[in-house]
């Protein structure tokens, strides 16, 4: 049962970025997030603004520039059947089609996916942790087998949920938002932050600034994209351990790979090491096992989730592989 | 055996004594309609949309009630102020521990008497307070308004410190609710006897029953009579109860529980909910309904226990048991709830063995108590002794399956060596091992493991007995017989989605030989239906259809007899086939049922069947085998089950499509508890519920089942049991699934996974183990 | 074409409930998904105050309705508590089971993460929608046949993701079935039934 909440519906983006300005608004998009983050009282909102009427965010569509802009309010459901992304960018295909379940996806936006709540378990519950503007995190020294290994300094432990914003960021991806002070670009990469810059915040977005495109560049030529995730339930379970991979090959060798991890850290982590591992390298046996052991070179993992390591080594083994079989 | 009467009981009330039983008919050698795939007598309600679940009652007038619970897992209120929250917009009733209805109202758990709003809330989710208000929305609104100031007290959250002497104590006489011992034969000599002895500990989590529909229930007054539509397996239970705390005549206290999503043993009772709602309804002067929320039933409705066992097993190399002796801890919760209750019954019965000893601490926890749950303590002691003879046949040399065979008990040696009326054990295993191809799986997965893929394969079996599978006493049923020829078929019990009535319709239908079309059946009822016990225990079938039965033949008789006179033939030489009633003797001599003129003129013949009792010096047993076959992902965890075959023992077949329907979900449940299941505590800070949710305690879901599960029914004739034949089916198909997985991941990776749930991180933290050597 | 008013023919009826009769033709197939350009909600002019209620217009099962909401009453509420369709479930209020599923647009969804107000102006079909007259749909049919329901609570649910399912593909395989009613809970485990239950829904439907 929700609390009370006025509700708007903006016809335009200028009224709906002037409603959203305002103190306790809040953006409801496919409201699959926003309405549990209600129902939990994780934030007072006492103004819901529905981008529900800007029937121009629900387009997805190529850009002059040989790319793909999604508006930010296409259904994860569309982004995962749509051929062009299917096509040239599978890995976001795939990591859409991992989403939640079917009707969740139906509903869900992938502005919304961005832009969601952590699912750490204290945060949601009753618990009165540091993100939620308390005084400790609860995950620190308690139940943490679904916490980050990487990125939360022993802050806030959260991992990002979004099974989008990694292939998203792999794939080079930004977000076109829209705010008080006029637009702007930002990378996927550099849209979310670490708990020791704020604890309190998920993304850079300002107040008052709704995303409204997400937009992928033109793919290489021989680019390779996937994502995978791992997880106890093959339905509505965030990761315990994904990959987005987004690499081109040139001879057999590998260049430009781009990699992120789910379920490893307050945001989609980029793995340099893996990177670092493979660029410019055959995808043999030797060039993957070092990659595996990369993975994990800083991480700092909790009392319960040490497991992790050798997951997150496993799955980068494993998708390697698959990667030099498709290549 | 005081346990076995007890579980799916009204504890502490008395149950009506039952007449002698009718006639025993004889038994059915052939069936016309009884065991045939036959789709459910209220499918068109539950399809179309049209059947009334409680949750869906809407009467005139109607407000919604919300509860307030505390949110720690041990503290006393010290101030509660409901001022504001009276006077919030929709609000119309307000109770309290001081509320003038409530105020002198005892609530039992058990041997334990509180105050209904008891200022000591020994668990996380103790009801607090209620309101009621014109919406459920202003109803929880309401509840944010009610300010309570609490002593947090100590909590103890891990059962295996319960018996710590610095431990918190959860009651003031300590964390011990009661030790249970067994023994026979003498185990140290039988440990001497074996020439290879294992020992192992094994662990369970606690499993959440989380039924679809959320429990609740609606509650009116009219004057001095209340009615309460309840989601519930008894209406007879919640009656009793209900009439209990409020001191009302039990004839006052109408339940009615027609439909009902779901209750796996957390609905063989009300709640303190159903009290409230009535308490708020008679304040308000209107009918409330209250139905909990999700969160709510996490930490209030019951769970399965959580178990640590210790398990150790002598064994000769021809494969003879010599002794086993268990150990084992489980926590009641908060109050006394059979934290161990059964866990040890299959170590005492499923296999031959003359030395046994068992022994089991039942401990108090700051948790929501538990209820029975699908074959209480079953799945826990299987986990354990399941895999035991798993690792005993390796040391053996031997196969699982002719393990198992080589140990099958001619009677029940729990039971000091009584018979029981018929043991389909060995013919699950032997069978079950055949239809699945269990000698080609092993060698396929031996096979496959060889290669250096780095998903692996298993096959792995275990199997089981549940301890009460033949109903009882007591139960009465009426069947009606109207002039035209239709039936109508009056009993209390529910249908929890077994298909219940469907079989009783079918079980009228073979006996009258009316088609089953011609049934109508009214049920779940205490205002106008016949006491039964709650659905549950896996009784309903054995203990409702043998009086249905009887309920039918009465009727019969009466029939023929008011024909006689009509054809003025004796009753002795007559039948009756449906339409008519027909001279044995002479074919000529028939009357249709519509014309009998008696009849006629009464417009209907009743007939009343009880229950009879069971046979004496006998027990009455379902048995089952399951046989699973898996791939586990080293690199990540993940485990794919890719079959199963259940073989079960539960007598007759009632109805083909119910019965294979039954199976399938108990594997499912069984995947659940032994893959993705567990409730966490935040043990080592709050004590409070991590994952109250369904998205953070994971049910199975589509994708999680394999779509490739067989049944094999094992039909063995039971007339002993009952005039039906039929044993009890819902439980033991939940009972040995898990263990059957544990042992296929032992094939797949050589660890034993002595932890269920298995999940993801526990096959990754035991490859780390393993590499590690 | 408004797939309400299509009516397959046959099925099972209150009266009669064994005889299971064959269905007749269904019409052509239901074309993608219609959400690229969403059918636009009529907009409220003004914001809604929290503790007000509003007058919505919703198409629920073909027929026009307007209700008086509040801005925080979800669609499930609505349906159940308001308007009186109890065959759609409440099983968590949370996105996490599925009980509450209905076609929005033809598209299954969850009522209870939907908020009334936004439904305004959308085509709503709950499993009541599905009934042609008194007798059962196909898919409800199927359910029957395969006896893919325990006590039925889950069922509505599954019976409605099936249906969008097969209004988006009539001819799905077992995976896609599957995929198909992975937002579906069932805590009795009829998943083996329900699986084929969508198998024989797409035959039924296709006759
Ligand atoms: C049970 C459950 C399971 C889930 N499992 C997964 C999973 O496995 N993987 C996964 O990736 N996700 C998962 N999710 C999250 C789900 O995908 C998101 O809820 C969904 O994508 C959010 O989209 P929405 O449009 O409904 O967002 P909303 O709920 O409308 O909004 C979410 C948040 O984003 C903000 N927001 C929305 N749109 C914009 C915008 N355009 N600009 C700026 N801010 C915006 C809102 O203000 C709000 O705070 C799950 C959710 C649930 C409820
Ligand atoms: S991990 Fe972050 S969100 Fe979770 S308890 Fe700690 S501070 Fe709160
Ligand atoms: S009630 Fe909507 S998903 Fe559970
Ligand atoms: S039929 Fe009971 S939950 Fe699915």
């Amino acid at each position: 049962m929700l609390p009370h909440f006025s509700y708007v519906r903006p016809e335009t983006l200028k009224d709906t970025i002037r409603h959203f300005n305002t103190k306790g608004a809040a953006l409801h998009a496919g409201g699959t997030d926003l309405l549990g983050c209600l129902r939990e009282k994780i934030m007072d909102v006492d103004k819901v603004v529905s981008l529900s009427a800007l029937a121009e965010l629900c387009e997805i569509k190529k850009t002059a520039g040989g790319g793909l802009s999604i508006g930010a309010l296409a259904t994860i459901t569309q982004v995962a059947e749509n051929p062009l992304v299917r096509e040239k960018y599978p890995g976001l295909a795939q990591g859409a089609a991992e989403v939640a379940s079917p009707q969740l996806r139906n509903q869900g936006t992938l502005g919304g996916n961005l832009c969601q709540k952590p699912r750490c378990w204290y945060y949601r519950g009753e618990f009165a942790c540091l993100r939620k503007g308390g005084d400790i995190c609860y995950a620190i020294d308690g139940e943490n087998q679904f916490h980050a290994i990487f990125g939360h300094d022993r802050i806030c432990a959260i991992t990002h949920p979004s099974d989008t914003a990694p292939p998203l960021a792999a794939l080079g991806a930004k977000v076109r938002a829209a705010g008080p002070d006029g637009a702007r670009s930002i990378e996927v990469e550099k849209l979310h932050v670490l708990p020791k810059q704020n604890v309190h915040a998920e993304t850079v977005l300002k107040p008052g600034e709704i995303i409204t495109r997400i937009e992928l560049p033109p793919p290489g030529e021989n680019r390779y994209s996937a994502y995978r995730k791992v997880r106890a339930r093959r339905s509505w379970d965030f990761a315990l351990a994904g990959l987005a991979l987004a690499l081109e090959t040139d001879g057999g060798r590998v260049k430009n790979a781009r990699v992120f991890l789910s379920g490893a850290a307050p945001v989609p982590w980029r793995s340099r090491a893996v990177e670092q591992a493979i660029n410019g390298k055959r995808l043999d046996a030797e060039a993957i096992a070092a990659a595996a052991e990369a993975v994990v070179e800083d991480a700092d993992p909790l009392s319960q989730n040490a497991y992790k390591l050798n997951l997150f080594k496993g799955v980068v083994e494993e998708q390697l592989h698959a990667a030099a079989r498709a290549a | 055996m005081a346990q076995d009467d007890n579980i799916y009981y009204t504890r502490g009330l008395e149950v009506p004594e039952t007449p002698e039983p009718g006639a025993k008919p004889k038994f059915w050698e052939k069936t016309a309609v009884v065991g045939k795939p036959t789709p459910r007598v209220d499918g068109y309600e539950r399809l179309s949309g049209t059947a009334v679940y409680p949750s869906d009652i809407k009467l005139p007038n109607m407000i919604y009630g919300a509860l307030l619970r505390c949110p720690h897992p041990n503290a006393r209120i010290k101030k509660l102020d409901a001022g504001r929250a009276r006077k919030m917009p929709g609000v119309r009733a307000v109770m309290t521990g001081d509320s003038a209805e409530a105020k002198n109202l005892k609530w039992r758990y058990d041997d334990f008497t509180v105050p209904l709003l008891d200022p000591h809330c020994r668990f996380e989710g103790e009801a607090v307070a209620a309101v009621a208000a014109d919406t459920p929305y202003q109803a929880r609104d309401a509840l944010a308004e009610i300010h309570v100031e609490y002593e947090v007290l100590p909590h103890l959250a891990d059962h295996d410190r319960a018996m710590d002497e610095n431990a918190p104590k959860v009651h003031k006489t300590g964390n011990l609710v009661g030790k249970d011992e067994y023994s026979r034969g003498d185990s140290e000599k039988g440990f001497a006897r074996a020439d290879t002895v294992v020992e192992r500990t094994y662990h369970t989590q606690c499993e959440l029953h989380t039924p679809m529909e959320l429990h609740g229930c609606v509650a009116n007054w009219e004057g001095d009579r209340l009615t309460i539509w309840e989601s519930s397996q008894g209406v007879y239970a919640v009656q009793s109860t209900i009439a209990e705390v409020l001191d009302l005549p039990f004839s006052r206290v109408r339940v009615i529980g027609h439909y009902m999503g779901g209750g796996f043993g957390s609905k063989l009772q009300p709640g303190k909910y159903t009290v409230l709602a009535a308490l708020l309804a008679r304040q308000a002067a209107r009918p409330v309904k209250m139905i909990l929320t999700r969160e709510e039933t996490y930490l209030s409705v019951g769970n399965r226990p959580a178990s640590t066992m210790h398990l150790k097993a002598g064994i000769k190399n021809d494969g003879t048991l010599t002794a086993l002796d268990f150990r084992c801890t489980g926590p009641s919760g908060a109050y006394p709830a059979g934290g161990t209750s059964l866990v040890d019954w299959l170590i005492r019965d499923l296999y031959q063995c003359d030395n046994v000893s068992c022994r089991s601490n039942d401990v108090y926890i700051n948790a929501g108590p538990a209820r029975p749950f699908r074959a209480p303590g079953h799945p826990q002691g299987s986990w354990a002794l399941e895999q035991m003879i798993d690792e005993l046949a390796e040391k053996t040399g031997m196969d699982p399956v002719d393990l198992r065979l080589k140990n099958i008990p001619e009677v029940s040696q729990a039971r000091g060596g009584m018979p029981y009326t018929t043991t389909g054990l060995a013919r699950c295993i032997r069978e079950g091992a055949e239809k699945f191809g269990w000698k080609d799986a092993v060698k396929k997965a031996r096979q496959h493991n060889q290669s250096n893929s780095h998903v692996k394969r298993g096959a792995g079996m275990a199997a089981c007995l549940w301890i009460v599978g033949g109903g009882g006493q007591p139960s009465t049923v009426v069947i009606k017989l109207f002039r035209d020829g239709s039936v109508n078929l009056n009993m209390g019990a529910s249908d929890i989605g077994t298909g219940t009535k469907t079989i009783m319709a079918l079980v009228a239908a073979e006996e009258l030989g009316v088609k089953p079309e011609m049934i109508q059946i009214e049920h779940a009822d205490t205002g106008t239906t016949q006491y039964a016990t709650p659905s549950g225990g896996s009784k309903t079938v054995p203990t409702e259809a043998p009086t249905v039965r009887n309920a039918a033949v009465e009727v019969k008789r009466r029939v023929l007899e008011m024909a006689s006179v009509d054809l003025g033939v004796p009753a002795e030489d007559l039948d009756y086939n449906g339409a008519e009633i027909v001279s044995r003797s002479d074919k000529d001599k028939r009357i249709r049922v519509t014309e009998v003129s008696r009849l006629k003129k009464r417009g209907v013949v009743v007939g009343v069947g009880y229950r009879g009792p069971n046979p004496s010096g006998k027990t009455v047993n379902p048995f089952g085998a399951q046989f699973c076959e898996l791939e586990v992902n080293q690199k990540t965890g993940e485990i794919r089950i890719l079959r199963f075959l259940a073989a079960h023992d539960s007598g007759r077949v009632m109805n083909r499509l119910t019965y294979d329907n039954q199976v399938f979900g108990g594997i499912v449940m069984g995947i659940g508890f032994g893959l993705t299941e567990f409730r966490q505590l935040d043990t080592r800070q709050t004590g409070k519920l991590c994952n109250r949710n369904w998205h953070d305690y994971k049910l199975p879901t589509a994708l999680d089942v394999p779509a490739d599960m067989e049944s094999l029914p094992i039909e063995i004739d039971d007339p002993e049991a009952n005039n039906t034949g039929a044993k009890g089916l819902g439980e033991p198909v939940t009972i040995p699934t898990a263990p059957a997985i544990a042992n296929a991941l032992y094939m797949a990776t050589g660890i034993r996974f002595t932890r269920a749930p298995v999940t993801p991180l526990e096959v990754r933290r035991h490859l780390d183990l393993q590499k590690e050597g | 074409m408004h797939y309400d008013e299509k009516k397959p023919g046959g099925g099972v009826t209150r009266r009669g409930f064994m005889q299971i009769i064959g269905t007749g033709a269904v019409g052509a197939s239901f074309a993608g998904v219609a959400m690229a350009a969403r059918p636009e909600p009529a907009p409220p002019e003004k914001m809604i105050p929290a503790e007000n209620t509003v007058k919505i217009r919703l198409h629920v099962n073909g027929a026009k309705q307007e209700v008086l909401a509040e801005p925080r009453w979800s669609l499930l509420y609505v349906l159940r508590e308001v308007i009186g369709l109890t065959g759609t479930k409440e099983g968590c209020s949370r996105g996490e089971c599925g009980a509450c599923t209905v076609l929005i647009d033809n598209i299954p969804r969850y009522a209870c993460m939907t908020l009334a107000v936004e439904a305004e102006g959308r085509k709503i079909t709950t499993v009541e929608g599905l009934m042609d007259g008194e007798q059962l749909g196909p898919v409800q049919t199927a359910f029957l046949e395969e006896d893919a329901y325990q006590c039925g609570y889950c069922t509505p649910g599954q019976i409605m993701s099936v249906e969008g399912l097969l209004r988006k593909n009539p001819d799905p395989g077992t995976d896609e079935i599957r995929t198909a009613v992975s937002g579906n809970l069932c805590r009795c485990g009829a998943y083996k039934n329900i699986f084929r239950a969508g198998k024989k829904a797409a035959s039924l439907k296709n006759k």
